[in-house]
């Protein structure tokens, strides 16, 4: 298995809250869809394991290597987090899309300009946006430019949260297309969470049904 | 030219009781309810002001480089209690971070301005060293206080810009710069804008008080220089430490928001 996480227990909510325990692995080229009705902790699982969120206990071995033997910073540039909303900066759409470069962990690839536009091409999205405001998108733009930045950094494992939300019936299907050409490439999976049935479009799939009364597994 | 300060006699200082009545006039011909709070203010005015007046007189008689210290540090220890308790955004911070930052840029700066620049003698002259130190930390508290309560905000704020960062494998530093900046620049603002206008829209505290205590305008004016730069460097210095050493404090041990800063945003 090229991802594995084991007992990885998280609490929803503040407070005491309600304790998640859940367990699951993904092969290499194939995508685990983690089911639950709303307020569930589908999310929270992701951020957790994404090292965006604490757990309180659990292990998850990336490509047989434990988190806890990377430092947060090189474990998330390999499993990149692409939240519901994603969060898109001020400037440009390149600016946007040049940004994870900036950093130093970022840095150790170089931005390819030609990739991200045949990644926006392939997205179903208007080459003119490369220089347009990133304010002024809508919010189907947005959710594919944040998907194009992700898949820019190179990571082993996308960590997807809803990912087509907003997205048109056409850009859904360009987006698992997309999404599905990525996981040919070697060491990549993806983790999923999706209240639409559209992912049936994609193979290799697998489920983690979690909420009230299921132990994730 | 005169260059003797006029001065104030009990009775003429008693006449500002005069001031006092037309302020609790108006207070109490429009019902504003200051009425206590200004009898109140006038009265520790007094007794602050001329119990500082007789502390002051005796350490300066003593000028002992100790006790110099001792009141200095105890200053910077007043000065950043009040500007933690002036950062609504901030919730729970520990006061010592600000202290440390009021300290390390106070003794800096005033020390080069002091040892340096004025040159009294002794070099730790009291009459200098106090003024002088004082007017920093009252400058860099506002300052660092208005930077402290920026980075909080704007960490808030920006909650989902900073955890976007985090994803590229982004440092918290990295992730946070922007904010950062936007701290240290909200502290600084106030000190540039008096530099903009000192002397056009007010003749600033320091520089009346010594024309008014007789001394040369021009001279009055070349202190006030001095004054208006160090506070600037002060200013600038612990609004960059205090933001360097707090930023850490918006993540957790794995470089992650705290959820105090991403639930203030939902």
């Amino acid at each position: 298995m090229l991802f594995t996480f084991q007992n990885i227990t998280y609490t929803l909510g503040t407070g005491p809250g309600r304790q998640i325990t859940a367990s699951g692995a993904v092969a290499e080229g194939s995508v685990l869809v983690v089911r639950g009705p709303s307020g569930a902790g589908k999310s929270t699982l992701l951020r957790v394991l994404a090292r965006l969120q604490s757990c309180s206990g659990g292990e998850v071995f990336l490509q047989g290597e434990s988190w806890r033997h990377l430092p947060a910073t090189a474990w998330r540039a390999r499993l990149h987090y692409l939240a519901q909303k994603p969060a898109l900066f001020d400037g440009t759409v390149a600016d946007n899309l040049a940004k994870p470069f900036e950093t130093r962990q970022g840095s150790k690839n170089k931005f390819d300009p030609d990739r991200a536009k045949a990644l926006m091409q392939e997205l179903l999205l208007d080459a003119n946006l490369w220089e347009q405001d990133s304010r002024t998108l809508s919010g189907g733009e947005a959710a594919r430019i944040a998907f194009v930045r992700g898949l820019l950094i190179q990571p082993h494992v996308m960590l997807l949260d809803e990912p087509t939300a907003a997205l048109d019936d056409q850009a859904r299907e360009a987006f698992y297309g997309v999404l599905s050409r990525w996981l040919t490439g070697p060491g990549r999976a993806a983790l999923l969470v999706s209240h639409n049935n559209d992912y049936k479009v994609l193979d290799r799939v697998s489920f983690l049904d979690i909420g009230p009364g299921q132990r994730g597994e | 030219m005169e260059s003797a300060t006029i001065p104030i006699s009990n009775l003429q200082l008693a006449f500002t009781v005069v001031l006092v009545l037309i302020t609790g006039a108006i207070s109490s011909l429009l019902k504003l309810g200051l009425l206590r709070s200004l009898l109140w203010g006038t009265v520790r005015t007094f007794v602050q002001l001329t119990l500082v007046g007789y502390a002051l007189t005796y350490i300066f008689k003593i000028n002992n480089l100790w006790l110099i210290m001792a009141i200095i540090t105890l200053m910077c220890f007043i000065a950043s209690k009040t500007a933690v308790k002036r950062t609504p955004n901030v919730p729970n911070y520990p006061s010592l971070l600000a202290f440390v930052s009021l300290l390390a840029s106070t003794y800096l700066v005033g020390s080069l301005v002091t040892v340096l620049i004025i040159s009294p003698d002794p070099w730790y002259s009291a009459r200098i060293a106090i003024p002088i130190f004082g007017m920093i930390l009252g400058n860099s508290m506002n300052g660092i206080a208005l930077s402290l309560d920026r980075l909080y905000s704007e960490a808030r704020s920006r909650s989902a810009e900073i955890e976007a960062m985090l994803t590229f494998g982004a440092t918290p530093w990295e992730a946070i710069r922007s904010s950062v900046r936007e701290a240290v620049r909200a502290g600084m603002t106030p000190t540039i804008n008096s530099l903009m206008v000192v002397g056009l829209v007010s003749l600033p505290g320091m520089m009346t008080g010594q024309i008014l205590g007789g001394a040369d305008p021009s001279e009055a004016v070349r202190y006030q220089i001095v004054v208006m730069l160090m506070i600037a460097t002060a200013v600038a210095i612990g609004c960059l430490i205090l933001v360097g050493l707090s930023y850490k404090k918006l993540f957790n041990e794995d470089g992650a928001l705290q959820p105090f800063v991403l639930q203030s945003k939902k």
